[in-house]
């Protein structure tokens, strides 16, 4: 259909550059596809009422067992399936190649359609990377009428990204926290947040179960002392593993990234990761116009949907670009360190031969390259 | 017969080593730690092309070397309003200290270690204010004012060269620029205070109720 190999289907619906051979992908020269004689153009209900009926058709008055264990799919079953999501699909393509809806709703649905069957981003090539960014941002232009931008930049060579934070600094500001929020476009409404500060009782440890992450008082509280937890970033990463759909994976400057698009929200990795490190978005992410971040990367700060897993991605639209994450920049402490792994003259790579530092669940083998250390 | 259990026996034999051959390649986990990894993989760095220097800003820095370690950290003198001291502090202490002259910074209280160990002039020379003076009298740049505080904290001033106490300038990526001392710990009153926490999780409260 398209004229570049694609690794999936796309339609091309009324976009210029294919006007040679007709103003539509229906194939005809003049008048909307919509209005030759024989083409069933439908209403909005007739559209539901066939999208329904070819989704479950039957199996309405049937309980689950039964769908599953008591399907007679003969032959015409089959065509019959087969005939109404044709239908759909022509449903679609009549609606956006109408000759009434005008040319900003009909490249929307184009944009829509191409992003509803483009690939894993993980899968993609640059162009496919660069195109999909593309879309994005039009996207959010021809629905909002402002323009953001949105880089797809890869991991870089010789890269590998790894954070320490030292215990004895952390006063417990939560700076860090607000920074994170503001910079990841993370949804006000649930008031979700990647970071979480423990407050510990001195002597005591690490015990997560009498710490307290949501205080109130004035910070640091006498006898106690103040650690983060976020996505550690796993070399290892236990969440990647159960993901069922690949929607998540770590790059090759060992960031641990979800495909928004891909994620199916069946929240497996949620489950799977030991440090509480991931997100649920359980209803549609609400951020304000004004407080939007409009400096995005697609594996990072994105809007989000409903029903989609996020977490830290160590600012990756900002780490690409060789700022600090969020957290470190707003740190008024200097808890917070970030820089190359593999950098051997880099102050991380300092801090990890120089101080005595360690790992939350060492013994798990996720090696987690976010390393804990004090004065 | 025993010719088919002769063949058969070598064909077992042969997709054994061919299973032994293929499962043994670990492409995953080609380190045992995370350690093995960056030192493995950073004998060949090459360096990246991602450099922090834009994001520097219009910070005015200068360049230091201290044990081994160079980096930039941002200047101080023309940073303070009145600099140069000795405009006002044309002569000694003793005679300023008189009532019919203007007042100027006579509000500082030193909330640093206490009175047995320092006073103004533990760090400030009386007579050439535009300086800092070492313990043993030795003249320090207000610029390179570090070496003023390594004098006590030593285990700090060593931390900070290296990278694991302070805050750095811009980005992760070289060139380093790293706070100094003074531009996070006022050297009058050096400790953080104490205050209240920048957010409160409501949600969180009514989650776990």
């Amino acid at each position: 259909m398209s004229n570049n190999n694609k690794k999936w289907f796309s339609l091309n619906l009324g976009r210029k550059e294919k006007v040679s051979s007709g103003s539509c992908s229906c194939g005809k020269t003049s008048g909307g596809c919509g209005t030759s004689s024989n083409s069933h153009h439908m209403t909005d209900d007739e559209f539901a009422a066939a999208a329904i009926n070819a989704s479950i058709g039957e199996e309405r008055t049937k309980d689950g067992f039964e769908q599953v264990f008591d399907v007679k799919m003969d032959r015409r079953t089959a065509f019959k399936k087969l005939t109404a999501s044709l239908l759909i699909g022509a449903g679609a393509v009549s609606t956006s190649c109408s000759v009434i809806s005008g040319d900003e709703s009909r490249e929307k649905s184009q944009i829509d359609w191409e992003e509803q069957f483009k690939g894993n981003y993980k899968l993609m090539t640059d162009e496919e990377k660069q195109a999909t960014v593309d879309r994005l941002v039009r996207s959010y232009q021809l629905r909002t009428g402002k323009t953001l931008s949105m880089s797809s930049k890869n991991a870089e060579e010789d890269v590998l990204f790894g954070y320490a934070f030292n215990i004895s600094k952390c006063q417990g500001y939560m700076d860090c926290v607000n920074a994170c929020v503001e910079e990841n476009n993370q949804d006000r409404d649930s008031q979700m947040q990647y970071i979480r500060i423990h407050e510990m009782k001195d002597g005591k440890g690490f015990n997560f179960n009498e710490a307290d992450d949501n205080y109130y008082h004035e910070v640091p509280a006498e006898g106690h002392f103040y650690m983060g937890t976020q996505c550690f970033h796993c070399d290892n990463p236990p969440c990647v593993e159960v993901c069922p759909v690949q929607a998540t994976w770590r790059e090759d400057d060992g960031l641990v990234v979800v495909d928004y698009d891909w994620c199916v929200g069946c929240r497996y990795c949620m489950a799977a990761c030991p440090y509480d490190g991931r997100r649920f978005n359980w209803s549609k992410p609400e951020v304000p116009e004004a407080e939007i971040n409009h400096n995005q990367h697609y594996l990072g700060n994105r809007m989000r949907k409903k029903g989609v897993m996020e977490k830290c991605t160590f600012c990756v639209q900002r780490s690409r670009a060789g700022k600090n994450p969020a957290c470190v920049e707003a740190c008024p402490t200097g808890a917070r360190i970030f820089g190359n792994l593999l950098d051997p003259n880099s102050t991380i790579r300092w801090v990890l031969e120089n101080k005595k530092v360690f790992r939350l669940k060492e013994d798990l083998g996720t090696e987690p390259k976010f390393w804990y250390f004090m004065d | 017969m025993k010719n088919n259990i002769d063949i058969m026996s070598k064909i077992v034999c042969f997709s054994f080593f061919l299973l032994v051959f293929f499962s043994c390649k670990h492409h995953e986990n080609e380190y045992h730690s995370i350690t093995d990894k960056i030192e493995a993989e950073s004998k060949n760095y090459h360096g990246t092309s991602i450099s922090s220097e834009a994001y520097i800003g219009d910070i005015k820095t200068i360049e230091i070397t201290e044990g081994g370690h160079t980096f930039l950290i941002p200047e101080r003198k023309s940073q303070i309003k009145s600099y140069a001291c000795t405009e006002c502090h044309t002569k000694p202490l003793s005679q300023m200290q008189s009532k019919n002259l203007k007042k100027a910074h006579w509000d500082i209280k030193l909330d640093h270690a206490n009175a047995n160990t320092m006073n103004c002039i533990t760090c400030h020379d009386g007579t050439n204010m535009d300086h800092l003076t070492s313990l043993t009298g030795k003249s320090i740049d207000f610029n390179n004012s570090y070496n003023m505080c390594s004098q006590c904290h030593n285990k700090q001033f060593e931390d900070w060269k290296g990278g694991a106490h302070g805050k750095r300038i811009g980005g992760w990526a070289p060139p380093r620029a790293s706070m100094t001392c003074v531009n996070c710990h006022n050297p009058h009153k050096p400790h953080f205070e104490s205050r209240w926490p920048a957010r409160f999780n409501t949600q969180k409260v009514k989650e776990r109720e």
